[in-house]
């Protein structure tokens, strides 16, 4: 009983301070406009190095179709199976004279399906993830991704 | 007072006990006698609520205790010591004796009692801050008893306190249990060493095969034919 | 500060919780491969409710880590009769169970002209709260940190408290336990659910951080990493897990020194110091040791 009473004590504490850290953040957040989102292709390509992938963005405005040039991209990358391990140190990935394109050299330790983080800075702060398979000479990636 | 009546224990289909019936007088040391596998553990755990008997009564001062938990058993005045898991390892002496007592309150009441403790088991003293796994044999069982004695019950069960210890250390418990029972605790208790438990018990019952097949007081039956029985049943000692 | 560094220490946050969630039924002496579903109920339960519903962040947390806890409950009935090996494999039954659930699991919304929401197999993208709302990446990090700060200070709360006595008490020995007058089933679920709850947390943030999930993330890997930190990092005071997780994140992961072979490593650490420390690092005689260093105990009498 004291334990179930303890418990909920327990509890109504680490609500109250995570009520007030939500407050702050939810200050900063007035109700979201319709902001603009990112919509990306990713096409990969092997070099000679093993494990080593060239990788092209593409990047478009998701609402209007439009490329989306002039923002800061960099990508990083870990395995969907052992999430939060294994991650590739993110990348900077300069854009390609193409508006909207950005290329990207990616170091990958092992072969297999990389949830690649393509996180954008600059004018629009983004993330957007695409699934790619890299296998020994080819890589695929997800439709959808 | 506290009475068992046409108690039913089993282990799947093995009756490991067959309609045990006993009284353990209030006051008094009670001993339980008998050969491996006759059912005293089996006993001692449906009293205490661990396992639950298939029939029968269990008694204390007219509470029934058949089929409560063993939490509510405890908070009825009943504490066993059982055989071979007598401490929390990982835990100092200390934290066992506070564990003994996790139903009650009063802290200040805990407080003393633990000091009474330290007065009545000094070497528990010396080693209060000791992990309890790392205590010797005969400084476990000790602790166990304080550890039991910490819930303030009515009755305290014991299960073959002796087991495994050297002959001083098992003088020194029984005289521990006959200290106990002198200030007032009612101690109903498994042996194998019929030669002590005779000496303190006032009153004592012989199981075999799940059965109460003797009780008496220790004057009523010689001990060799008790010790006969008690180690190697009754068959034997009758062929 | 640099965003890998960033990165790193965000997931090293998230990472704690499920690694606090699996220690905590450590503690309570019970070995759970499956506190990854719990992981992956809160991460779908969150990203579900801020994506899909439109919720706030911080009731969509509360919610996931309610949800969670609540399912970890409804699991622990029947499974906490099991002992040991029984429950272990229990435990990953269920959460491969989960994870195949989440693979059938389609609930998409139209949203602002695009499809959002669990779509099976093809996971969930789109959870893009901090960037809706202009969270920043440090803002979010604070924000785990300071939800890891309260459940460790619920953690040494609890230590102090009889029901932190009584877990650990359970976890030495049940029957014993029971002995001294715990009510041994209702507190393992108890501790079931708290664990779900604190796993369900840790994934609502993960769903966050990352705006994406799907059904692999919660594959049984995460489960045995989690458990392998409470082993590592030791069974005597919440701050094990969380050692086990910067040994294993923050260095193992972050020096990148053995590349592939990390998984390799690590594997041979936890072998290695289960046979050196079978409790951990932070076992409870260090703990206890530690502790009596600042707890000045009155002299024993003459
Ligand atoms: N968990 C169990 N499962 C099946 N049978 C059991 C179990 N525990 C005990 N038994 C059986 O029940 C009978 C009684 O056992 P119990 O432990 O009560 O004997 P005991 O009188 O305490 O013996 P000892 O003096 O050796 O401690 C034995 O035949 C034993 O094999
Ligand atoms: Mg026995």
């Amino acid at each position: 009983m004291t334990a179930l009473r303890l418990a909920g004590a327990l509890a109504a504490a680490a609500a109250c301070l995570s009520a007030g850290a939500f407050a702050q953040v939810g200050a900063q957040a007035p109700q979201a406009q319709v902001k603009m989102r990112a919509k990306a292709d990713v096409a990969c390509r092997p070099t000679s190095t093993a494990l080593h992938y060239d990788c092209t963005i593409r990047l478009t405005n998701a609402r209007t179709g439009e490329p989306l040039g002039g923002v800061t991209l960099t990508v990083g990358a870990d395995m969907p199976s052992m999430p939060m391990m294994h991650s590739v140190r993110p990348v900077a990935a300069p854009p390609e004279p193409e508006s909207g394109s950005y290329r990207a050299r990616l170091a990958l330790e092992m072969h297999g399906d990389w949830a690649l983080q393509l996180n954008l800075s600059g004018p629009l702060r983004d993330r957007v993830v695409a699934i790619v398979r890299f296998e020994p000479g080819r890589a695929e990636s997800r439709p959808g991704g | 007072m506290f009475e068992v009546s046409d108690i039913v224990a089993t282990y799947g289909k093995i009756e490991a006990l067959k309609g045990v019936s006993l009284k353990v007088e209030s006051g008094k040391i009670t001993c339980l006698l008998g050969p491996n596998g006759a059912g005293k553990t089996t006993l001692m755990m449906t009293i205490a609520g661990i396992l639950q008997p298939r029939r029968g009564a269990i008694r204390l001062d007219g509470m029934d205790l058949a089929g409560l938990s063993p939490a509510r058993i405890v908070s009825r005045g009943v504490a066993l010591v059982p055989e071979n898991r007598l401490v929390f390892p990982q835990m100092s002496v200390r934290e066992n004796l506070l564990a003994g007592a996790y139903q009650r309150r009063d802290r200040a009441g805990i407080d003393s009692d633990i000091d009474r403790m330290y007065a009545r088991f000094p070497r528990l003293k010396e080693r209060r801050e000791q992990m309890a796994g790392t205590l010797s044999g005969g400084e476990q069982q000790m602790l166990a008893v304080a550890r039991a004695l910490m819930s303030r019950p009515r009755l305290l069960l014991m299960d073959e306190p002796s087991l495994g210890l050297a002959p001083l250390i098992v003088a020194e418990i029984f005289e521990i249990i006959a200290e106990l029972n002198r200030d007032g605790t009612t101690i109903f208790l498994v042996e194998q060493n019929a030669h002590m438990a005779l000496k303190v018990a006032h009153q004592f019952f012989l199981m075999e095969q799940g059965r109460i097949t003797f009780s008496g007081t220790p004057g009523q039956l010689a001990e060799d034919e008790v010790i006969q029985r008690a180690y190697l049943g009754s068959r034997r000692a009758a062929g | 500060m640099d965003d890998y560094l960033v990165g790193v220490l965000s997931n090293i946050g998230i990472v704690s919780f499920i690694a606090l969630s699996a220690w905590l039924l450590l503690l309570t002496g019970e070995i759970s491969f499956g506190q990854q579903a719990f992981f992956a109920i809160g991460a779908y339960a969150a990203g579900i409710a801020t994506a899909l519903w439109g919720w706030p962040l911080g009731a969509a947390l509360g919610w996931s880590a309610a949800i969670a806890g609540g399912a970890a409950v409804l699991v622990g009935v029947p499974t906490l009769r099991l002992h040991g090996l029984y429950f272990a494999i229990a435990t990953l039954g269920f959460a491969e169970m989960v994870r195949l659930l989440f693979e059938q699991f389609h609930y998409r919304v139209m949203i602002d002209g695009e499809l959002v929401g669990p779509n099976g197999s093809d996971g969930f993208r789109g959870i893009r709260y901090i960037f809706e709302n202009d969270v920043g990446s440090l803002q979010f990090l604070a924000l785990i940190y300071l939800l890891l700060a309260a459940a460790l200070a619920g953690f040494m709360l609890l230590e102090r408290s009889r029901l932190g006595v009584a877990f650990r008490m359970i976890g030495e020995d049940d029957t014993l336990a029971a002995l001294n007058g715990l009510a041994v089933a209702r507190l393992k679920i108890l501790a079931a659910g708290l664990a779900g709850a604190l796993a369900g947390l840790g994934g609502g943030l993960y769903a966050h951080l990352t705006t994406y999930v799907e059904p692999r993330v919660f594959d049984v890997m995460l489960g045995v990493h989690s458990l392998a930190y409470g082993l590592i990092g030791g069974l005597g005071t919440a701050l094990g897990p969380l050692l086990g997780v910067v040994i294993d994140i923050g260095l193992l992961e972050s020096v990148r020194a053995f590349a592939g072979y990390r998984m390799i490593v690590f594997g041979g650490l936890v072998a290695v110091l289960l046979i050196v420390r079978p409790r951990g690092l932070l076992d409870e005689a260090l703990v206890h040791r530690i502790g009596r260093l600042f707890v000045r105990a009155p002299p024993a009498g003459p």
